[in-house]
């Protein structure tokens, strides 16, 4: 490269420098200029090209070599990033690494001369002596780079897959496994137990028998509907003898509403779901409810589980008239967001939400970690950081937002039927007096010679309007303004309105109703009321310059003025005093103003209106009309009207001889005539009044997530959306590399073709853009695409909660950092059975509760523990504690205070009565009884529980009122009715709780204290001694394990 | 002051007992918690006998080295003190005073369009101790300490908006949803009080509210929910449920929880770990019946330390009482303390947007004799030592006045910390910000490198204590964090 003569002047030194480094370093350097210092020598432009030449021969390939890995590359430790030059000279936390063109000042030549802590390269070998000298050669020569060490593409490049990644287990296409056969025929119930005992038998072990009726009982009703058995449905089990009595039981639960309310939470947890937003406002989601019914609904509706989860994520694209389908999508509308965002956090904000969608999808419905791949290739799985970005465009547009739906649009179509053959009549009357009387009766009316007819009133039609304080002014077709736009805090309207009219001796100015004003108005503020401080009339013939002259008005009349704002007070010296009519807010008003002195200009007249509002911030009028009179100051503001035009024009057809009359005129006779006649008024307002009881459909807010459609906002600096979703380096916002746009992850598409495969397009005018749609077509492709992983996935998660624990012990990563499946062909057989199944999970929870490996006992032993002390080959049953919302749920059962009210608006009430998954999740206000059992914090999705024990759980088992006053009305039950005795009392007690007697030694115990404590609460003149003694026996059943940990 | 035996505090009952925790053998099948933690590699099968980690999840455990702190005292001065009107003294900016920012983002503070020019600190600044430190006249009691502290000039945040930067400073990230540090470090150090909970937080008492994102702010986030904080109500039972009903006698429910204890007791299965813990939680309830309410008990306390904290001064009472409580809470083995100074926001804390000198005179003068008396205290106890006491808020503010008043504007770039007691070195100041304040310039020090050296202090490997979630080993300090060593001692 030559230099130009021109660049030797020393004042275009600058100048020369920024041309040169531009070109040196093309486009990738954001801020040439910037890099470097004021203090450059003549010849700096060939000692950058030498320096450059040093940085391509050797230099590039030290650093590639040497320092790339940990500052800038893989890593970027000590927030120092050497890829480019300006990383370079930026440096990290010790300050800038380099001073161009000045080796001993730079701190990076000291670090790797080993003459400053810490030496570099770190943990390595200390470079050789020469090549520290080219470096401290390439700085003196100003350190130039011909380009990035690393190329930002470079890391969103997509890299083909290695067969070992595709062939990792869980990504592979499903098996038809083999059922297994087995030494002991008799035990196995299922084809489930054979997988198990294969296993087992193998191992040397024996599972357990069956367990008994009572516990099965017990066992069945808190795993599938999370409530206790009646001790009647308990006896009437055990004493069922038919074979199927138990498969019936079963089915019974499986078809009872609870089932629903215990298995949703399930999945609640998995979607994080909440009806707050988070942060700092934490503002309510009141219509988040609805995502938690439709999940209560669609699993006691058996939905199958593909349909599910198609709806969860595009229930909008693929059936939007279906309000289920609407309600589903409130899964993404789920997650957090913060309530207060400033201009500078609004880009990350909308990130970190994209995150949160792709991540649940991920972790809940396909077990994969997908957010891992934000800012760097997934460490474990075939996840790219290009499979991110552009799983994550699907939700580039999507929003969350609220919409009115009909829950039961049948029952509307009905109404709106029986509303339409009822109104059919009504109109055919009218159509038929209209038909066959009304030219009768015109030609009648007609026949009387009326000469000229004239309203009170002449509606005036305004020719301009202005609105000092920025309104927008519509004319309507009946001559009303509609005000609308900006509300300013005070207001004058000025309206210009010519009139053919002498004579004037009235005018009248009428206040509207409309629904677009709040409350239905007439006024702006926020009441809907208005406060007229100050109305003018001004005149001047026409042709003259108007306004005019001020007229005087006198005698105002109103149909309703507000206590303290008269009328009068428009008129008055006033500027603050005004007129105003709360109290009648959302009806039409009028105010008529007799003029002192008549307005006679027989070539017409301008008239011009001036309105002042300064009585009241935003006290504006909404919508008006003006009229004039002619007849005598005494009018009515409520008398008849017309507008003036069409009295003008009938008048013209009635001074004109019948027989000349046009059929126009005709026309126009008739339109005046027709609704002044007696018989059709009286048809036409009884079409009106029962139109005016039309059927509504019946509208439900309901939080969803959609496209197109208003986003629910809350204090944001910035936009609720972007329209690109791009690459980001590292998940930095400051390092775009290109727009990502949609497609799935590579390693579950298994077609040649790309994304295009499952991809749909809108039809033209829709309003989103079926990236959803196109998502959800993959998730559940069994055949090409992320199908097998999804049946995977739910099978676990159904197995977990039944068994207490997955095959794959880790229900949320399937990944390479996730636990291998316990019995993977089990695994591959219930993911078949599911799908073949049509993805219906009732089935799959009736096989798995009827087999022999679900019915067995809990009971343990050493020998066979010490084979398998993990139980990982299920040769017993799991002990289960029960959730936090089962373990209340439960306790209400037995106290028989339970509301079995379903759906609905939850509450935050401790005190409430109905199921535990009613109350309101909201993320600042926890329910704390819920918390103590590890309920989950609605944050992330969560597929597992921890079971934690703590002392507070006890304290609230034996100090709080709740569980008190549970324990109170246990007691009550035990005590209602017949008065029996202590021995009968326990009995019931076991019965109810525990689906058990009790045995001589409990009996007696029990029995014991009950006495002891009755003694001494008589002793302490308590109220109701015996009833606190059984409260405190019924609170004592409730802390026993038994109660909480279910065989 | 006489303990009731239960605290006896227990340097000694503790030490042979954590002991006894390392060398005893471990029985097969750890469940539960125990095998959560020992899954995490925080319980290798020689330190703790199952049955120790079932009763109590918060039983102590080992260190990944040895540690000078045993416990944490954080005083979070709520809103966002100002650092060049507290403890980070720029004369230059006085000199500047009334000058444009030139180049100043106006994105920086929260209010983008009230973005005025330089404005000096309304306070006094004078030289303290043998370190020279520079402090504002609003802290002469603090400023008695200051060769005590160790000072870091150069904290930053990610964020200029309350609520995500409390979150990052609380939990190293400014999303929802990450363990904050105080249950990091319970779940990583378990607590040396049995009876207690080993993470108590406290906040504004006076009905200002509860800092932005509430309870959030004290989460476990995805740890297991006993490692989260109790914040103790500011009414009524401070901790929930923790008295039992007034018509039922201490009798009665001792031989309501015999029962419950002999039926659970008759069945086979009891001694199972996961419900013989169940059962002994019980036993354990019903002794912090009787414990708690004790440790927070500051009656109890003689008049002089009353005094020497403020309890009678009404400007500082309120404050005072938490301070006090937090040092008897940590006498008994409580692990982590965090008090919070003011509410939620604005004039209510010390988020001095409309008048700097007002709001700072006010909550240093709430503030200012409690945290001396705290020093004093501790140091004359012998407690300072193994007590790391932390002074922060969530950001600092700008060196520019907020238009249409004289306060200031929310600054990510720029605010000071500082550390006492606990193997912290005195007198020391890390860190640099420019000559007006507005942005920390030399070593730089992150939310992560605040932690990851807060780690350091009890003894922990920040890159060591991990908790898989999801699949992925997470750290309070994420991916990146350097330990301060030069503050060190």
């Amino acid at each position: 490269m030559t230099l130009p003569s021109l660049f030797r002047h020393p004042w275009r030194r600058s100048l020369a420098d920024c041309v040169l480094a531009a070109l040196v370093s093309l486009a990738w350097a954001p801020s040439p200029c910037a890099a470097l210092g004021d203090d450059v020598p003549a010849d700096h432009a060939e000692q950058m090209e030498a320096s450059m030449d040093l940085f391509k021969q050797e230099v590039r390939a030290l650093l590639l070599q040497h320092c790339v890995d940990c500052h800038g590359g893989k890593e970027t430790h000590g927030e120092f990033d050497l890829t480019t030059r300006d990383g370079l000279l930026k440096g990290g936390q010790l300050g800038p690494a380099v001073v161009a063109r000045n080796p001993s000042e730079s701190l990076l030549l000291k670090l790797i001369r080993h003459e400053g802590e810490p030496n570099m390269p770190q943990d390595a070998d200390k470079l050789s002596d020469a090549a520290i000298e080219q470096i401290a050669t390439w700085i003196a020569g100003g350190a130039a780079y011909d380009r990035p060490l690393v190329d930002p593409a470079d890391a969103m490049a997509a890299k083909p897959l290695t067969s070992e990644q595709r062939n990792f287990w869980s990504f592979l296409p499903l098996e038809t496994p083999e059922v297994p056969a087995v030494e002991n025929d008799a035990w196995c119930r299922t084809p489930l137990d054979r997988f198990v005992l294969a296993k087992l038998e193998a191992a040397g072990l024996e599972p357990n028998p069956a367990a008994d009726r009572r516990t099965l009982i017990r066992r069945a009703y808190l795993d599938l509907v999370g409530l206790l058995p009646t001790p009647e449905e308990v006896e009437a089990f055990v004493a069922d003898s038919e074979p199927d009595a138990y498969g019936r039981l079963i089915d019974r639960l499986l078809d009872s509403p609870h089932y629903g309310e215990r298995w949703g939470r399930h999945w609640l947890d998995l979607a994080r779901f909440a009806e707050s937003h988070g942060y700092e406002q934490d503002d309510d989601r009141p219509t988040a409810y609805h995502y938690r019914d439709f999940v209560i609904q669609a699993l006691n509706d058996d939905m199958p589980y593909d349909k599910f989860v198609r709806w969860q994520i595009a229930g909008d694209e693929l059936a939007p008239d279906d309000h289920r389908a609407l309600m589903a999508t409130g899964f993404l509308a789920a997650g957090t967001h913060a309530t207060q965002i400033t201009a500078n956090q609004v880009e990350k904000e909308r990130y970190d939400e994209l995150d949160d969608m792709a991540s649940t999808i991920g972790t809940s419905m396909l077990g994969l970690t997908i957010g891992c791949a934000r800012c760097h290739d997934h460490k474990f799985d075939p996840i790219s950081q290009v499979d991110y970005y552009r799983f994550l465009s699907t939700f580039t547009t999507t929003v969350r937002s609220e919409i009115e739906l009909d829950f039961q649009p049948e029952i509307y179509q009905r109404k709106k039927a029986e509303f339409e053959a009822e109104h059919a009549p009504l109109v055919e009357a009218l159509e038929h007096f209209e038909n066959e009387e009304l030219a009768s009766r015109f030609e009648a009316w007609l026949a009387t010679d009326v000469e000229r007819v004239m309203p009170t009133w002449l509606v005036l039609d305004v020719a301009s309007m202005k609105s000092e304080g920025g309104a927008t002014f519509t004319k309507d077709e009946d001559g009303a303004i509609l005000v609308s736009g900006k509300n300013a805090s005070e207001d004058t309207y000025t309206f210009v309105v010519p009139t053919k009219v002498s004579g004037i001796k009235a005018v009248r100015l009428e206040a509207l109703a409309h629904e677009s004003l709040p409350h239905d108005g007439p006024g702006r503020a926020d009441n809907g009321n208005f406060a007229l401080s100050d109305f003018q009339l001004w005149s001047a013939p026409t042709g003259n310059a108007s306004p005019g002259a001020p007229v005087k008005l006198i005698n105002p009349k109103v149909t309703y003025e507000q206590e303290g704002l008269p009328i009068t007070a428009t008129i008055d010296d006033n500027k603050k005093s005004a007129w105003a009519v709360d109290g009648k807010i959302g009806q039409n008003h009028a105010a008529s103003f007799a003029l002192e002195t008549p307005i006679d200009n027989p070539d017409g007249t301008t008239l011009t209106f001036i309105l002042k509002f300064q009585n009241n911030t935003g006290h504006n009028l909404g919508r008006l009309r003006f009229s004039l009179s002619t007849l005598t100051e005494a009018t009515s503001p409520k008398d008849e009207a017309a507008p003036e035009a069409e009295v003008e024009k009938v008048n013209a057809a009635l001074s004109t001889p019948p027989g000349e009359r046009t059929g126009q005129q005709r026309e126009t006779l008739l339109a005046w005539y027709r609704p002044r006649d007696p018989q059709w008024q009286k048809l036409k307002e009884a079409v009106r009044k029962h139109q005016a009881a039309a059927p509504k459909p019946e509208l439900t807010k309901v939080l969803i997530a959609s496209e197109g459609l208003p986003a629910v906002r809350l204090r944001t600096q910035g936009a609720d959306f972007f329209e690109k979703t791009y690459f980001l380096k590292r998940g930095d916002l400051k390092q775009k590399v290109g727009e990502a746009d949609q497609s799935f992850l590579q390693v579950l598409m298994r077609v040649p073709q790309d994304e295009g495969y499952w991809q749909e397009t809108p039809p033209d005018g829709w309003r989103t853009s079926y990236r959803r749609r196109s998502l959800a077509n993959w998730i559940t492709d069994v055949d090409a695409g992320a199908g097998p992983l999804l049946a995977r996935v739910i099978v676990n998660r159904l197995w977990q909660h039944h068994l207490g624990q997955g095959i794959v012990r880790t229900p949320s990563d399937f990944g390479a950092s996730g636990e291998r499946p316990t019995h993977p062909q089990l695994l591959e057989y219930l993911a078949g059975e599911l799908i073949a199944g049509d993805w219906r999970l009732k089935r799959l929870h009736k096989q798995i509760m009827t087999s022999a490996v679900y019915m067995q006992t809990a009971d343990t032993d050493e020998t066979r523990a010490a084979i398998d002390s993990e139980n990982h080959l299920l040769w017993h049953r799991e002990r289960q504690r029960l959730e936090a919302e089962i373990i209340r749920d439960a306790m209400l059962s037995a106290s028989g205070l339970l509301d079995e009210r379903m759906f609905g608006p939850g509450t935050l009430d401790p005190e409430q009565k109905r199921r535990s998954i009613y109350f309101t999740v909201k993320r600042s206000k926890l329910i704390p009884s819920m918390m103590l059992y590890d309920a989950p914090d609605a944050l992330l999705g969560l597929g597992r529980r921890s079971t934690t024990i703590i002392a507070p759980q006890a304290l609230s088992m034996i100090n709080s009122q709740q569980v008190q006053s549970y324990a109170e009305a246990f007691a009550d039950r035990l005590l209602s009715g017949e008065e029996g005795s202590t021995d009968e009392l326990v009995t019931r007690g076991y019965e109810i709780a525990l689906a058990r007697r009790p045995d001589e030694a409990e009996l007696a115990d029990s029995c014991d204290f009950i006495e002891q404590a009755f003694e001494s609460y008589r002793m302490a003149e308590h109220d109701e001694p015996r009833k606190q003694a059984v409260a405190d026996f019924c609170q004592v059943l409730f802390g026993l394990n038994e109660f909480i940990y279910v065989d | 002051m006489m303990l009731p035996h239960l605290f006896a505090k227990p340097p000694r009952q503790y030490a042979s007992r954590r002991d006894f925790l390392r060398t005893a053998g471990s029985g097969a099948g750890l469940l539960g918690l125990a095998a959560l933690l020992q899954d995490q590699g925080l319980l290798s099968t020689a330190q703790a006998a199952p049955s120790e980690v079932r009763l109590n999840p918060m039983a102590p455990r080992a260190t990944h080295f040895p540690a000078k702190a045993k416990s944490v005292i954080w005083l979070f001065m709520n809103g966002g003190p100002s650092q060049v009107d507290t403890w980070d003294y720029k004369p230059e900016l006085g000199k500047r005073d009334g000058q444009e920012l030139e180049g100043f983002d106006k994105n920086t503070g929260f209010f983008t369009e009230q973005v005025g020019p330089l404005m000096k600190t309304p306070f006094k600044f004078a030289q303290h101790g043998q370190s020279g430190a520079w402090v504002a006249d609003i802290f002469p009691e603090m400023a008695r300490h200051v060769d005590d502290m160790a000072f870091i000039h150069s904290c930053f945040t990610k964020t200029n908006n309350h609520s995500p930067a409390l979150f990052e400073i609380n939990t190293g990230f400014s999303r929802m949803g990450f363990p904050c540090m105080g249950a990091w470090v319970s779940y990583g150090l378990g607590s040396e009080n049995r009876n207690l909970p080993g993470f108590i937080v406290m906040y504004d008492t006076l009905g200002r509210g509860l800092p932005k994102g509430h309870a959030q702010n004290w989460g476990a986030g995805f740890l297991p929910g006993v490692f989260q904080g109790t914040a103790l109500n500011a009414q009524g039972a401070p901790i929930d449920n923790l008295y039992r009903r007034d018509d039922m006698s201490d009798a009665q429910q001792r031989a309501q929880l015999d029962l419950l204890r002999r039926l659970n007791k008759h069945q086979p299965s009891s001694d199972e770990a996961d419900l013989a813990a169940r059962i002994e939680s019980f036993e354990l309830a019903y002794r912090m019946q009787m414990a708690a309410p004790d440790a927070l008990n500051i009656d109890d306390e003689p008049a002089h330390i009353r005094k020497l904290y403020g309890i009678d001064d009404p400007k500082c009472k309120h404050f005072a009482r938490q301070v006090l409580t937090a040092r008897r809470l940590v006498e008994r083995g409580v692990r982590f303390v965090q008090i919070y100074s003011g509410g939620m926001e604005n004039e209510r804390s010390w988020d001095g947007h409309q008048n700097i000198k007002a709001n700072h005179t006010q909550f240093a003068g709430e503030t200012d004799v409690p945290i001396g008396a705290l020093l004093t205290d501790l140091k004359q106890r012998g407690l300072l030592d193994e007590t790391l006491i932390i002074w922060c808020g969530e950001f600092g503010r700008l060196p520019i006045v907020q238009k249409g008043g004289t306060g200031r504007d929310h600054n990510p770039h720029a605010f000071t910390t500082w550390m006492a007691g606990g193997g912290v070195k005195g007198g020391v100041h890390y860190g640099e910000t420019d000559e007006i304040g507005h942005k920390a310039v030399v070593d730089r020090v992150s939310i992560n490198d605040l932690h990851a050296t807060v780690l350091h202090l009890l003894g922990m490997d920040h890159e060591k204590l991990t908790y898989r979630y999801n699949g992925r080993d997470f750290r309070l300090t994420d991916v990146a964090g350097r330990v301060v060593r030069d503050i060190v001692a």
